[in-house]
């Protein structure tokens, strides 16, 4: 495959986090979430953070993002250290921190507006977007009208609509039933092969992380540190029951029962 | 099927309401009739026949309706003063600590006095004009939307407003576009307070000093010894302050639309 080849060999770094610590002050005393913690993250490259429930991943994805600052360490976007959060730094939340008083396309048109893009110029702009996700038809939807994954989708396209460089997506599908949650890993497969971006995705079920990933990072519990990499090298669409996927299943989950 | 049953319930509830109101308005009429209450207070008919008569006629200058447009007018004003300074102060005290630490201790000095403590010295530094009813509503409608609208500004979900940085807001837009917003349900009932806390206290000013509006026609009667026109205004009241209750219930409705589930 030489498109696979061609992201391979493209060493283009866009996110350097060196030897980065965040310690939380609380009256019982210090609290260690993240402690030297290593990552680079390569141009249009899918990288999973794979870890235990509460083990810092949101913490470090925060610091990514510009919303934390880390205790010690350095953390570098194409270059330039984080200092705030940034348009080409997108986020996908949890949570999905939608604006409930505003529409799909209100919504989804934000980051342009913020931008000072004139109405027209971002409507199309977003109108692509909403496409992609598979939203066409509601765009006039407040989210308290749409479903959990539709909701998803425009917290998607909301982050994709400023062009950025770098999506950071934390536990995107977390609160999703477990059929919706299938459909939206291939969607989010078919965005992206549809619009190639550096993606650092944190996720605690190891078949999204081996669904979506072309590198995946197992995270220890907390503070969270990085135990092992894998590269993993299955062609997409990949087969959730081919013997590869099913050893490297076993293999990741062992590793990580062994950190608990 | 849920639209049906909706109407239904609704339905149920419009004869209900019906049937306590006549029922009250029958008692009423009874009691007047048969018992010595008739003594004490008019019929439901006499006061109805007098509203009737204050629309097409006049009590004292004016007809009622133009009595309860006056206090209209003086609630519009003062409410609409009242709650753009009390939204304006209070999402900047629920957002800006600078703003909280330089207003909050005076505006909880200010809070729990009651408007009509006001009354006496709103005579003295404005007059016995319209003024001073004015400023008597101001403070009325701007305490209440001052506190929910505090309220509303600290609850706004932090995450929604890290999703605005990254999206590219400056402060003053996160202020503008997100803040502001995000906090309307909790100004609408800021606001519902305060215009019916602005209602009673235009009918307090009027009863002290006025020439007309609701409150001087129940003061009038009561000098006259009219229970027919104490009455009459006070029926007017409580319809006025009912439609008031109903528009504000609307507006919300409208502008809060994406806060409710459905539809």
């Amino acid at each position: 495959m030489p498109m696979e080849q061609e992201r391979k060999i493209n060493h283009n770094i866009i996110v350097e986090c060196k030897d980065v610590s965040k310690t939380f002050i609380t009256p019982e005393g210090e609290h260690p979430v993240v402690k030297n913690f290593e990552l680079e993250a390569r141009e249009n490259e899918f990288l999973v953070l794979f870890g235990p429930g509460q083990c810092g991943k949101t913490t470090i994805i925060n610091m990514i993002a510009g919303f934390e600052k880390a205790t010690v360490g350095s953390m570098k976007f194409m270059g330039k250290e984080i200092t705030k959060p940034d348009p080409s730094r997108g986020v996908v939340f949890q949570s999905t921190a939608l604006f409930p008083w505003m529409t799909t396309m209100g919504n989804v048109e934000y980051g342009l507006k913020m931008a000072g893009v004139p109405k027209a110029e971002r409507q199309k702009r977003a109108q692509k977007y909403i496409d992609l996700v598979g939203l066409n038809g509601f765009e006039k939807s407040f989210p308290v009208q749409l479903s959990g994954g539709m909701r998803q989708r425009v917290g998607i396209a909301r982050a994709y609509c400023n062009e950025p460089k770098l999506m950071l997506m934390d536990e995107p599908f977390g609160a999703l039933d477990a059929q919706t949650r299938y459909l939206m890993q291939e969607e989010l497969q078919r965005i992206w092969e549809a619009e190639k971006r550096t993606v650092i995705f944190v996720t605690n079920n190891i078949e999204e992380a081996l669904y979506l990933a072309d590198r995946i990072l197992v995270l220890t519990n907390c503070p969270a540190t990085v135990k092992k990499e894998y590269i993993i090298d299955l062609p997409r669409p990949r087969n959730l029951v081919s013997p590869e996927f099913l050893a490297l299943r076993k293999e990741i989950t062992s590793v990580l029962d062994s950190t608990l | 099927m849920t639209n049906g049953k909706k109407l239904s319930e609704k339905s149920i509830g419009a004869v209900c309401a019906v049937i306590s109101i006549g029922a009250f308005v029958i008692l009423w009429y009874w009691g007047t009739q048969a018992t010595q209450l008739g003594l004490l207070i008019p019929g439901p008919v006499d006061v109805l026949k007098a509203v009737g008569a204050g629309i097409v006629g006049k009590v004292g200058r004016h007809s009622i309706l133009a009595h309860a447009g006056y206090s209209l007018m003086r609630v519009m004003i003062g409410f609409i003063i009242g709650s753009v300074v009390g939204v304006v102060l209070g999402l900047l005290m629920g957002w800006y600590r600078v703003a909280e630490a330089i207003f909050n201790p005076l505006f909880r000095i200010i809070r729990p006095i009651p408007p009509i403590a006001w009354i006496p010295i709103s005579i003295i530094w404005f007059g016995l004009g319209e003024d001073a009813k004015i400023f008597l509503i101001f403070l009325a409608s701007f305490s209440n939307t001052t506190l929910n609208s505090m309220a509303g500004a600290r609850s706004v979900d932090p995450e929604i407003v890290n999703a605005a940085r990254m999206l590219g807001a400056s402060e003053r837009k996160i202020f503008t576009t997100i803040v502001l917003p995000a906090s309307v349900p909790n100004i609408f009932a800021g606001l519902q307070v305060a215009i019916s806390s602005s209602w009673a206290t235009v009918l307090a000013a009027e009863m002290v000093r006025s020439s007309e509006g609701l409150g001087w026609m129940i003061v009038a009667g009561m000098n006259n010894n009219d229970m027919i026109q104490i009455l009459s205004g006070i029926v007017m009241i409580g319809v006025v302050g009912y439609i008031l209750a109903i528009i504000m219930r609307r507006a919300e409705d409208v502008l809060c639309r994406w806060n409710k589930s459905g539809k």
